[in-house]
């Protein structure tokens, strides 16, 4: 399955509280997602007032992030394909 | 034996039936190898339900059986005999096929809910079953039914009938459920209990447990190497009597009946006892059966040729001294026992009765099985069978078989000198090598077609052969050629009064006059009229499809939308599954034109997906997803539309090429190298040639003009195009609007330099989430001394005449669904305060006190309308 990078912007900066209620969101995304297929693995949050996410994703398609980004509302920037670099892996 | 290693099934199984109890529709697919357990699986959870306290969930039964050609409808047929009543008597009456699926539809609302409906072995189902489990599988919310079905994956090929069904079915009510081979320790677990060595067994068998539980029962120590082994090693214990009852029984696939018995075998009462103390059941009713497929075949192979075939013969008679035997079954017993007479007396009744149920692709089996036993038969029958056969074949997308069935039958009437009969079949090759891809052949058929008949008196055959010239023309866009052609169809079928190939030729004529001007629209809807009265589906199908893709080549949306929905919804409702595919493709390109881009990737997407998909139907569904990515930004643009290119290219129909070649262009386009399509699209340019084809000369001819191109025929291109090319991008763009496509709207308004269109440009494209275009009209704005031009698409303000923000009008929409600020700051990721900061800001703009009245007003308003496009 091909792997995404994808941005989001959150003007008033994204809040994800360490309790209850955020592990409830959290597990709502996550829900929501399986059934598009799509697997969210993590994600990166600038630290300017957490205002933008680069997210990375397994998932069947980009139709498929932008399908489960409505379902879930969370807007939807760039998306863009990736494979992993690994600097360790250059030996001389 | 008891099951092992099944609770997460049987898990599984229960709770789809609790979501049944709670309002959805479920189908349950449940498969793996033969052998694995799907019956004793299914068995177990339907005992739990008998076990379950309150009011239990009634399971009925229904078994596809291993004929060689399965008897239409067989399941349904076991269902309606557990429910009683009237409605097996319903069945029977009922000839048309809708008129029996809505019979069942309206028995099975009746059942006390939840009820559960289990077909078994669907691997081995006929046509007209696979289609009656689509028809359920897609009318299950609120009827209170759970529908399984079981079969062997590994006898499900890509292509096999059973893959387009699970793809048709809603998937979101698709459950699945592979059953895994036994684990070692379970293996072993099971040879314990038997006080037995686990040696070996877990490897050889694989886990397979009806292979493990053969071994088990066996009573030599070593492990026999096959299933087949295992079962004869069992099968060796049988007394002489026992033995041939029990070859008796591996005859006749399913089950042999109590009367059948009987009849073969009068007074076998202690035989029978020793069949079941090697493994076979007797059944409730007193049939008796195998306790596995795989113990019939193996017995059944084990036999050798000539005492099968006795057997065979044996079992013929004794069913035809019945009434009631199914067609099909005494056809499988006639072919295997040799008996040409009975298989060329039987075959052509049951292959009717299967094209009556629409059960096609059994019905060619049956008239296959019938050529292959009638060496015997003078020319005009064969010639007949292979005609009937090429049909079937036809109907079930088999054209290369079709294809040989007609040349045999040509061939045949040729010899036979039956020159009205040889014409109707180089007609019939003609549209079969068109389906076939072979351009020349339809050509060369099509002439001679019309060379044989037009000696004769003039009949239907010949009408129709003119008709058939007039749909090749139709399809190359030789507008003349289909003209000429239809015109002497016309005539003929009116003078003939013939309203099928009336509405045949009118349809070919009014498509091929569209293609050039408005002007042949009546005469499909009169096709359509007469296709429709009829009852001629096929014909209706083929005019809602030529409407609908014709208007959407010309933009004109609101007749392709009502052309869309009417065709897609009554090729549905009868059964017509691949004109369906054909069209919602053409649906995407609707929803993208409009900017509905979900819409647009999802109806492509369903289609891509499909197994059975004709490459006509999915390069139009490709080049729309290809677009949608390109048009939004997003990665992996190239792989659709590469492969619409390669499907699109052996076709040489500028109808199929031409959108692949503007789609390229374009996505070439936003990725700032255009030139290198040039060489692409030049080509189609000149294919579209003089004359007709406005619009997708017109798309065309932008392209070239993007490259540079000088473009001269502006007056042949459709009108918006020709405004663009000749730099009236405001008359464009306002002629864009009002056919109601934004996109193209805004790229017209991109085309200008004024600051004031720009700006509403970049408003459409970011409503729309057109990355690229987006970016190209913010540098060209910034690049021309604009201010305040964002890097991004965040923190516009929406057009709306309260000046609410996207982030608000999200906050309203939540709002309006009653949400407390809580609730808003979980569901939009963002803290309390802000949502506090944003319910103010709401209220200031809305001009009102409370959250209530803000609601009212949205409400009012109609602003939450909106809220789905949201942000982007």
């Amino acid at each position: 399955m091909p792997r995404y990078v994808v941005e989001r912007e959150f003007p008033d900066g994204l809040n994800v509280p360490v309790n209850a209620d955020g592990a409830k969101a959290m597990a709502g995304v996550i829900d929501v997602n399986l059934s598009d297929g799509v697997t969210w693995i993590h994600t990166y949050v600038s630290t300017d007032n957490n205002r933008r996410t680069y997210c990375v994703y397994d998932a069947p398609n980009p139709e498929a992030i932008r399908r489960v980004g409505a379902k879930n509302n969370l807007p939807v920037g760039k998306i863009t394909e990736v494979r992993v670099l690994d600097p360790y892996f250059y030996r001389p | 034996m008891r099951l092992l290693e099944r609770e997460s099934d049987i898990q599984a199984l229960n709770s789809c039936l609790e979501r049944i109890s709670a309002g959805e529709g479920r189908v349950v697919l449940v498969y793996g190898e033969a052998g694995i357990g799907k019956t004793a699986l299914l068995r177990q959870f339907a005992a739990g339900q008998r076990a379950a306290k309150g009011l239990p969930a009634r399971v009925l039964w229904g078994g596809c059986e291993a004929l060689f050609t399965p008897h239409p409808l067989a399941p349904l047929y076991d269902i309606a005999r557990q429910i009683g009543g009237e409605f097996p008597a319903a069945l029977e009456t009922a000839t048309k096929r809708e008129a029996l699926f809505n019979i069942t539809i309206d028995r099975l609302a009746r059942l006390p809910a939840p009820a559960i409906l289990i077909f078994e072995d669907v691997h081995w189902a006929d046509e007209a079953t696979l289609d009656l489990i689509k028809f359920l599988g897609r009318r299950l919310q609120g009827l209170g039914l759970m529908l399984v079905t079981s079969y062997r994956d590994d006898e499900v090929g890509p292509r096999h009938p059973l893959r387009s069904v699970i793809g048709d079915l809603p998937s979101r009510s698709v459950h699945r459920l592979h059953l895994a081979p036994l684990s070692e320790q379970a293996v072993a677990t099971l040879a314990e209990e038997m006080g037995r060595s686990a040696k070996e067994l877990h490897a050889v068998t694989g886990g397979n447990p009806f292979f493990v539980t053969e071994v088990l029962a066996g009573s030599q120590n070593n492990v026999p190497q096959t299933v087949r082994d295992a079962v004869i090693a069992r099968m060796a214990r049988l007394s002489e009597d026992a033995l041939a009852i029990a070859n008796l029984a591996a005859l006749v696939p399913g089950r042999m009946e109590r009367e059948l018995l009987d009849r073969l075998a009068p007074g076998a009462g202690t035989a029978v006892q020793d069949c079941l103390a090697v493994g076979m059941v007797a059944l409730e009713d007193g049939s008796l059966a195998f306790r596995h497929e795989l113990a019939r075949r193996a017995v059944e192979e084990h036999l050798p040729l000539p005492q099968r075939q006795a057997l065979h013969a044996r079992i013929l008679a004794a069913l035809l001294e019945r009434a009631d035997v199914p067609t099909a079954r005494l056809v499988h017993h006639a072919d295997l026992a040799g008996d040409s007479p009975a298989v060329l007396r039987f075959a052509p009744l049951a292959a009717e009765r299967a094209a009556a149920l629409r059960s096609h692709r059994e019905a060619a089996a049956h008239y296959a099985t019938a050529l292959r036993h009638a060496g015997s038969l003078p020319d005009e029958a064969r010639a007949e069978l292979n005609e009937r056969l090429s049909y079937e074949c036809y109907l079930t997308d088999q054209i290369q078989d079709a294809i040989k069935a007609r040349e045999a039958a040509l061939a045949l009437r040729r010899t036979s000198g039956n020159r009205l009969k040889e014409g109707d079949n180089a007609r019939w090759l003609s549209r079969l090598s068109w389906f076939w891809g072979n351009k020349a052949d339809a050509e060369r058929y099509a002439s001679e077609a019309v060379e044989i008949l037009s000696a004769l008196v003039p009949g239907r055959e010949l009408a129709m052969a003119y008709s058939n010239r007039a749909q090749l023309g139709m399809l190359e866009d030789n507008v003349e050629a289909a003209l000429s052609w239809g015109r002497k169809a016309i005539d003929l079928a009116t003078t003939l009064g013939d309203q099928e190939i009336l509405s045949h030729a009118l349809n070919n004529v009014g498509t091929a006059r569209m293609q050039a001007d408005q002007s042949g629209l009546p005469d499909v809807e009169r096709a359509l009229k007469l296709a429709l009265d009829g009852g001629f589906e096929e014909h209706a199908a083929r005019a809602y499809t030529n409407l609908a893709t014709s208007t959407v080549r010309k933009y004109d949306l609101a007749r392709a939308n009502r052309y869309l929905a009417e065709g897609i919804a009554y090729c549905e409702a009868h059964d017509l599954a691949s004109w369906v595919r054909y069209m919602k493709p053409f649906r995407a390109v609707a929803h993208l034109l409009e900017g509905t881009w979900d819409k647009a990737a999802e109806d492509a997407e369903a289609v891509i997906r499909h197994p059975s998909i004709a490459p006509v139907s999915k390069i139009t569904a490709l080049i729309v997803l290809g677009l949608v990515r390109a048009r939004r930004g997003d990665p992996d643009v190239e792989t659709p539309l590469d492969e619409a290119r390669a499907l699109a290219l052996p076709t040489g129909e500028l109808q199929r090429l031409a959108p692949v070649v503007v789609a390229r262009a374009e996505a070439a386009w936003l990725r700032g190298n255009l030139a290198e399509r040039l060489e692409e699209v030049r080509p189609a340019y000149e294919l579209a040639g003089k004359g007709s084809h406005s619009w997708v000369k017109g798309e065309l001819a932008l392209w070239l003009w993007r490259c540079g191109e000088r473009i001269d025929e502006l007056d042949e291109l459709a009108k918006p195009f020709a405004l663009q090319i000749a730099g009236n991008w405001r008359a464009a763009a306002a002629a864009w609007q009002a056919l109601g496509c934004p996109y193209e709207q805004a790229s017209a308004l991109a085309d200008g330099d004024e600051e004031k269109a720009l700006r509403r440009a970049l408003e459409i494209l970011e409503r729309l989430g057109a990355g690229p275009m987006a970016g190209m009209v913010r540098r060209k704005l910034r690049a021309s001394g604009a201010r305040g031009i964002a890097r991004g698409p965040h923190g516009q303000t929406r057009q709306n005449p309260q000046g609410l923000t996207n982030r608000e009008m999200k906050v309203l929409a939540l709002l309006t669904e009653g949400c407390r600020n809580a609730d808003i700051a979980r569901r939009l990721f963002v803290s309390e305060k802000t949502v506090d900061h944003h319910v103010s800001a709401i209220l200031a703009k809305l001009a009102v006190r409370s959250r209530g009245e803000a609601a009212a007003m949205a409400n009012r308003l109609g602003l939450c309308a909106a809220k789905q496009q949201g942000d982007r």
